[in-house]
């Protein structure tokens, strides 16, 4: 690991390390979002997760009313190998949205 | 990452300086997907990874989400602009 000027400063993935095996949430690209227990992960955001639950969301425009349909399609993967460059964010799972 | 910085005449005067500096102050995210991340910046590396707290997140200038703490990939910043951050924003 090549340490920077500061050795002392941590980085955002000191911080992620505080999560390992407690439950995540993750965003993904492509409307889709993650919640599972993080396992492992490392610098490219390459994660192991377990107990997942998917959800992508997709948004309809209707052609005659013009009004817009959120659908939610979820489903639930045991174990899961995430590559990191899909990862946008990841913070410990949201309470109650 | 080399800090490709030279001729560092002043305090802040390159990238590496400029992020050295916001640690603990209030902070706008905007990612490539336009969607923007207000918080308090906790810490950020070369790579332009991102720890936060307090975050909110902004779609189309909507509030759409809280996070207590979150962790942006780096990739997909676009920039890190400080704020004068307002109090009760709207509340």
């Amino acid at each position: 690991m090549s340490i920077e000027e500061d050795a002392t400063v941590r980085e955002p993935l000191d911080l992620i390390r505080l999560s390992i095996e407690e439950r995540i949430y993750v965003k993904l690209r492509s409307d889709r979002e993650l919640r599972g227990k993080l396992h492992a992960f490392d610098q490219h955001l390459n994660m192991i997760l377990g107990d997942v639950e998917e959800v992508i969301t997709t948004v309809e425009i209707d052609d005659e009313t013009y009004e817009e349909i959120v659908r939610t399609t979820k489903r639930t993967v045991p174990f899961l190998f995430v590559r990191g460059d899909g990862v946008i964010l990841v913070c410990p799972p949201l309470r109650t949205t | 990452m080399s800090g490709t910085g030279e001729k560092v005449t002043g305090t802040t005067k390159t990238p590496t300086d400029f992020l050295k500096s916001i640690r603990g102050k209030p902070v706008v995210v905007k990612l490539n997907s336009g969607v923007d991340y207000r918080g308090i910046l906790t810490c950020l590396d070369g790579y332009m990874n991102i720890a936060m707290e307090q975050t909110e997140e902004y779609v189309n200038g909507q509030l759409k989400n809280k996070y207590g703490d979150a962790f942006i990939r780096g990739n997909n910043v676009l920039y890190i602009s400080t704020v004068k951050r307002t109090l009760a924003d709207g509340a």
